[in-house]
């Protein structure tokens, strides 16, 4: 790391370019006379490190400028109308301030509002040096870097003795080190191939039969646009494309606040790759859905629901500073999109020119000035501390357009209760925070409580009349700001520390031929998204080609599926993916006819049989001479375990699945979460619709590697950990399954070897050979026999809680931060056969949906 | 195996930066290899070879437990430096041991152990609220736009595991907010290298066999059988073997893990030293238990968690309260831990996220402060009885030895035998640290 601490101190050395001088006499009046006023005075209570009393600090220029919750502190030029002056002179002591501490002399007032009619001055903030200048490491790589030069075509490869082209170049790698691909597989595996690569599910007996039994040459083709044609392709394929979109149903660390309409956007993302959604206009609808044209309501609602792509990522709520809070969902904005789409970590250019890619911080500036003049409309706001509905802000939802049709609340009845607010408001804003307020009254707690809760309830009777999202009818995503501006560079990343204004624009490392500029008046969302998914654009369609490649051949053409920068992997056949990305562009980004052309290759098609040859010669298959085995998913394994057990429901849930919560704290272990596991162990329905709130993963997805809701991921792990022996050997939901699978089968069938034979069915899609049977009889017999001996072991005993009940999260009184802590565990569900044969099945049809054959896809 | 660090791969790869990507292919793939948490030597001295943290979440007030300030005692009243008034803490105060160290009548027991304490009297970190501080306090950041693997996720990535049996990496009663999960999880670190939770009963999800162990052996072995049946075809994954193992690994696990945190086996007297009941109100002392059966079993990373330290208000009952709570435990954990020689290589941390203020809020309590507060090691790899660092001369901000959180991760890893600036994992093109760029080792405090 010293390469970094070298190129930090580069940084420094040349960083002190500042961006606008200030009079520098200025300056020293303010360093030598005003600063050690606010230092030795406010500092205690309204900067950096305090909690931030009513939202004002004071050590910063633009805090004092924005304001706290009152409005500006200091107006430039104007002595007389900030707070700041104003509450250092008040003539109430309980309001005067430093409340707590002596009051300023004269002469100290009078050196602050001479300074604030002076211009306020503040020393200005160094711009590295470096800002806004070409750099010839940049301008090269721009040149060289594989990446950012434009896809050459859908050149089909020459002297071919393949049908396909991709199959050709393929062979040709294969051919060039002395390596042959595997044999065609036979068709019961290109089954079950299929139909979990294109579905998440394995074949039912009844498809596999069909398919068999089709002796078509075409059988294949035509088992593959069935596939394609059933919703369950959206649902599988829509859940790929929700890991790179870091799709949470809640805020995540911090405080954890649910996002109740997210599901609308998960349903989005299926829908749109069932209706085969050309990618290009996938992606302009993500981003900038809200400002496409709609025919109607429903297509307006529709497209809004798509910008929860930007809106759901992890959000820091409790932040302090609304400018910190506004730069941070900015960078996770830029990081989504940047990486998603193009495989390129913008976001490392927050603090300082990227150290690896042609992405200077002036590109990341130009993409934030983007983002922050669009409304992150996730219905939140930040805030330090708070409970219950603190952190949620109604205004800042989208409300759909059906909304509109909503019966109207007569105006006199509105206009009452808002009387209503107004006045406790009134009365709350009076006593909050002063001596009085917080002196404990008869009962023990702060006199202003009864204050608070009054206008808590009457603000929410008003939410629950005027808020659609009460009613449902809302959804997080994003709008244009009423603001519309470029933004400033931040020095070092931070927030306060303003440099010089950046031009919205995209990054510039590649060249997009014909892409148009911002349009001054809106966002830019518009011209970012066309930007994105112009067909001159070297990288939308190399990544998204590459990213199905890799969930269909096990390994990207770039393994780095994410990155796609220098320091990304180099493609294994470069030719192959520009091939692919030609050929997607020019089909229409059809997702369909794309994933169609990669299974119905002979590439895809071959067996998984591999030879010691090949294995040593390229241990990783990176050239694909065989088709690479691959590990179930989390989501797979309980699909399949479901449907094995006769168990699985594949109608869509409506709504939300963890219906109860509000936007109000959950505890990731705590009453809250206990509810969601409940809701989610009792689910049937497939893994993609279950609740999926950040840092509160469904009990039967844990084991297998589930995937990191907070970052982008195009890739999941896939390890092999005892932790998963344990899930598939004593979770409730294993033996579940097991046990259902185990008395339908003693129900339907009478012969046990019909049974054993059905259980392979369903379960591993074959037909058992004659010594599995045998096996599995020996198996049974022996198995009940001994239950017949050992008894269970004992039901583990409840745990004891504590008598007193928690308060409810969602007490707008409460502090948050005396919340109950007690983690509150589900309580474990002992699932137990009825009878020795019973539990003999069961241990045998267990043992199978634990099977490395039932976990992986050959 | 490391991976490669950045500047080595840098150092190689003058032509270009296609190594850069290597080294966090390779890094990806060790880790994903058949045994990820097999042991692994430590590249530099290891003083310790695990950590137990005993974690006061909410933030213990220093003034009224631990950092002594006669100048404060004096001024009580006056106006404090950036406003308040000064308070001075309404419990005696009285030294202790050889060091004379100065402790809170609040903490009779801990004080007998005052020789054997080093304390971190200069610590302060970024922001003044729980959920961030806590998070950062484990992840080394609070930049929630990018969540970080947790501390015990890098040790276990950069040590493994020295008890195959077990898992490497427990954590007993987390916040339940405040991060929550991410506080032992493991970000874009393999997800194996993600903390274990239990709760105060040590219970642990799909542990127990419900069918007996004999039984489940039969099962077991048909379950093994059919994967060496797929094993001897052409077309096996290649990872079967080890799923093969991990069922062993696992079977073996549900015996050992559970013997280990069932406490009701432990003599009476051993339970007495520690105060450990049934009650609700023994949560801790239970934790404490447990976590010293854990760290003798070589799990690499425990930690122990004693909420409820807010003390916005109610501060003096609730001080007594909790300190009421931790006091016996804490003081009978390193008594147990020290009698049977844990402490040669095992490294105790305590504390809080951050501190409190000097100044009064309300009647009876103190406010968040980020600016100076103390921790306390012991055990292997620091010198006892030493104390680094200082607070002003009203226990508010640290002006001497001072240290980040990012300080002090990195004398964690390195009394760990881990280089921090070497400990790095390759997410998304950039190696990532445990101390982000951060990060000086504070070596006055190492044995």
């Amino acid at each position: 790391m010293r390469t970094v601490w070298a190129m930090i101190a580069a940084l420094a050395a040349v960083a002190a370019v500042p961006a606008a001088e200030p009079d520098a006499a200025k300056v020293e009046f303010f360093e030598k006379k005003v600063r050690p006023i606010l230092t030795a005075h406010c500092n205690g209570c309204h900067s950096a490190d305090t909690k931030l009393a009513g939202g004002l600090r004071v050590d910063d220029h633009k805090g004092l400028l924005t304001g706290g919750n009152t409005g500006p502190a200091v107006v430039p030029d104007k002595p007389g109308e900030g707070t700041l002056l104003r509450r250092i002179t008040q003539k109430d002591e309980k309001r005067r301030m430093p409340l707590e501490g002596e009051k300023l002399t004269d002469a100290q007032v009078e050196t602050l509002s001479a300074w604030i009619k002076d211009g306020a001055v503040w020393p200005a903030v160094g711009v590295p040096a470096s800002f806004g200048k070409t750099k010839p490491e940049y301008e090269e790589l721009k040149k060289t870097h594989w990446a950012f030069q434009p896809i050459k075509g859908s050149r089909d490869p020459k002297g071919s003795a393949e049908q396909n082209p991709i199959d050709d170049f393929v062979r040709t790698k294969l051919t060039a080190v002395g390596l042959k691909p595997a044999p065609v597989a036979d068709k019961l595996t290109l089954i079950r191939r299929l139909t979990f690569d294109l579905t998440g599910l394995p074949p039912t007996p009844v498809e596999i039969d069909t398919c068999l039994a089709d002796d078509s040459s075409d059988a294949l083709e035509k088992l593959v646009d069935r596939l394609l044609a059933s919703p369950r392709f959206g649902e599988h394929w829509g859940r790929h494309w929700l890991d790179v979109a870091r799709y949470g149903e809640s805020t995540g660390p911090s405080r954890n606040i649910p996002y109740p309409f997210a599901w609308k956007y998960r349903d989005y993302v299926i829908d749109s790759f069932n209706a085969d959604v050309p990618f290009d206009r996938f992606i302009r609808e993500q981003i900038a859905g809200d400002l496409l044209d709609a025919k109607d309501k429903a297509e307006r609602d529709h497209l809004a629901a798509a910008t929860g792509f930007v809106a759901l990522g992890v959000k820091d709520v409790n932040q302090r500073f609304k400018v910190r809070f506004q730069m941070d969902n900015v960078d996770e904005q830029i990081d989504v999109v940047t990486r998603s789409v193009l495989g390129l970590t913008a976001s490392c250019a927050r603090c300082h020119d990227h150290k690896f890619d042609p992405i200077p911080t002036k590109d990341y500036y130009a993409l934030a000035g983007i983002f922050t003049s669009t409304d992150n409309a996730s219905g939140l706001r930040n805030q330090m501390g708070g409970a219950g509905l603190a952190y949620y802000d109604p205004a800042n939802l989208i409300a759909t357009a059906t909304a509109a049709d909503l019966p109207a609340v007569p105006p006199e009845q509105l206009d009452k209760l808002k009387a209503e607010v107004a006045e406790v408001k009134k009365a709350w804003d009076a006593i909050r925070g002063t001596p009085e307020g917080l002196k404990p009254a008869a009962n023990g707690q702060p006199t202003q409580r009864p204050f608070r809760l009054k206008y808590e309830a009457k603000q929410a009777e008003l939410n629950a009349l005027t808020d659609p999202a009460a009613r449902g009818f809302a959804v997080h995503g994003v709008r244009d700001s009423k603001t519309i501006g470029d933004t400033e560079l931040r020095v070092r990343g931070e927030a306060e520390k303003l440099g010089p204004v950046v031009p919205r624009g995209f990054l510039t490392a590649f060249a997009v031929k014909d892409s148009r500029p911002v349009n001054a008046k809106e966002s830019g969302r518009r011209e970012l998204a066309d930007w994105l998914t112009s067909p001159h654009n070297p990288l939308a369609a190399r990544v998204f080609v590459n990213r199905a490649w890799a969930k269909l051949f096990g390994r990207g053409i770039v393994s780095t599926v994410d990155n796609f920068g220098v320091t990304g992997d180099t493609p294994t056949h470069p030719e192959l993916l520009d091939h692919l990305a030609g050929r997607f562009v020019a089909d229409g980004w059809s997702v369909k006819k794309l994933v169609r052309t990669l299974v119905l290759t002979r590439t895809y098609r071959q067996s998984a049989e591999a030879t010691a040859e090949a294995k040593k010669l390229d241990p990783e298959n990176k050239l694909l001479w065989r088709h690479a085995p691959r590990r179930l998913t989390a989501e797979e394994f309980r699909d399949a375990a479901l449907l094995a057990a006769g168990e699985l429901d594949v109608t869509r849930p409506k709504g939300w699945a963890a219906p109860p919560l509000q936007m109000v704290e959950m505890r990731d272990n705590g009453p809250e979460a206990k509810q969601v596991h409940e809701l989610a162990d009792k689910s049937k329905a497939r893994s993609v619709f279950l609740p999926l709130l950040r840092g509160v993963t469904p009990h039967a997805l844990e084991a297998f590697d589930p995937v990191d809701q907070t970052l982008v991921s195009g890739r999941r792990d896939t390890t092999s950990v005892p932790g998963q022996a344990l899930f598939v050997l004593n979770s409730p939901f294993v033996r579940r399954q097991a046990l259902t699978l185990a008395e339908r089968v003693l129900k339907a069938e009478k012969a046990d070897a019909d049974r054993i034979a059905t259980v392979y069915r369903v379960a591993l899609g074959r037909t058992p050979t004659e010594q599995e049977v045998e096996r599995a009889k020996q198996f049974v017999a022996e198995y009940e026999s001994a239950a017949k001996d050992e008894p269970p072991p004992p039901e583990p005993p409840k745990a004891v809680k504590p008598k007193a009940k928690p308060k409810k999260a969602d007490d707008p009184n409460q502090d948050p931060d005396t919340i109950d802590q007690t983690g509150e565990e589900v309580d474990a569900v002992v699932v137990r056969a009825k009878d020795p044969r019973t539990a003999a099945w069961m241990a045998l049809t267990q043992a199978v949906l634990g099977s490395g054959e039932f976990r992986f896809v050959r | 195996m490391f991976p490669i660090s950045r500047r080595d791969a840098l150092k190689s790869a003058s032509a270009g930066f296609g190594l850069v990507a290597l080294a966090g292919l390779l890094g990806r793939q060790s880790a994903a290899a058949d045994k990820p948490l097999a042991p692994k030597a430590p590249p530099l001295k290891a003083r310790a070879k695990r950590l137990l943290f005993v974690h006061m979440n909410g933030a213990m007030s220093h003034h009224d437990t631990f950092d002594y300030k006669p100048q404060l005692a004096k001024d009580d009243g006056k106006a404090g430096p950036g406003g308040g008034v000064l308070t001075a803490s309404k419990f005696k105060w009285s030294q202790h041991g050889d060091t004379g160290s100065w402790f809170s009548e609040l903490l009779p027991n801990l004080a007998k152990h005052a020789d054997k304490l080093t304390w971190l009297r200069g610590l302060h970190t970024d922001t003044p609220a729980h959920p961030q501080a806590v998070v950062q306090l484990h992840t080394g950041s609070a930049n929630a736009a990018l969540t970080r693997p947790s501390l015990g996720a890098w040790l276990l990535y950069g040590l493994g595991s020295e008890n195959q049996d077990l898992p490497g990496y427990i954590t007993a009663n987390p916040p339940p907010n405040f991060g929550g999960a991410v506080n032992y999880g493991s970000a874009f670190l393999p997800a194996h290298f993600q903390g274990t939770r239990i709760d105060d009963r040590g219970h642990l999800p799909n542990l127990k066999t419900t069918s007996g162990t004999a039984l489940q052996r039969k099962q077991l072995d048909l379950i093994q059988a059919m994967n060496r049946d797929l094993a001897a075809t052409g077309s096996a994954p290649d990872q079967l073997e080890g799923v093969i193992q991990s069922y062993e690994l696992g079977f073996k696990m549900q015996s050992k893990v559970a013997d280990l945190l069932d406490i009701s086996g432990e003599p009476q007297a051993v339970k007495d030293s520690y105060g450990v009941t049934d009650k609700p109100n023994a949560a801790f002392a239970r934790q404490c238990l447990m976590a010293r059966r854990l760290t003798e079993a070589g799990v690499r990373f425990v930690e122990i968690c004693q909420p409820g330290w807010d003390h916005h208000n109610n501060l003096h009952k609730g001080l007594l309260d909790r300190c009421g709570s931790i006091d016996q435990p804490v003081a009978a954990l390193l008594t147990d831990l020290d009698q049977r020689g844990l402490l040669k290589d095992t490294l105790v941390l305590f504390g809080s996220e951050f501190g409190r203020q000097p100044t009064s809020q309300g009647k009876d309590g103190r406010d968040h402060n980020i600016t100076g507060y103390p921790m306390f090691l012991t055990g292997a790899g620091v010198k006892p009885g030493v104390t680094y660092g200082a607070t002003d001369e009203y226990g508010q901000k640290a002006v001497e030895g001072r240290m980040h959180t990012n300080d002090l991760h990195a004398t964690l890893l390195h009394i760990l035998g881990l280089d921090h600036e070497k400990l790095t994992y390759n997410y998304a093109g950039r190696d990532f640290r445990l101390t982000d760029v951060k990060g000086e080792v504070a070596t006055a405090v190492l044995s």
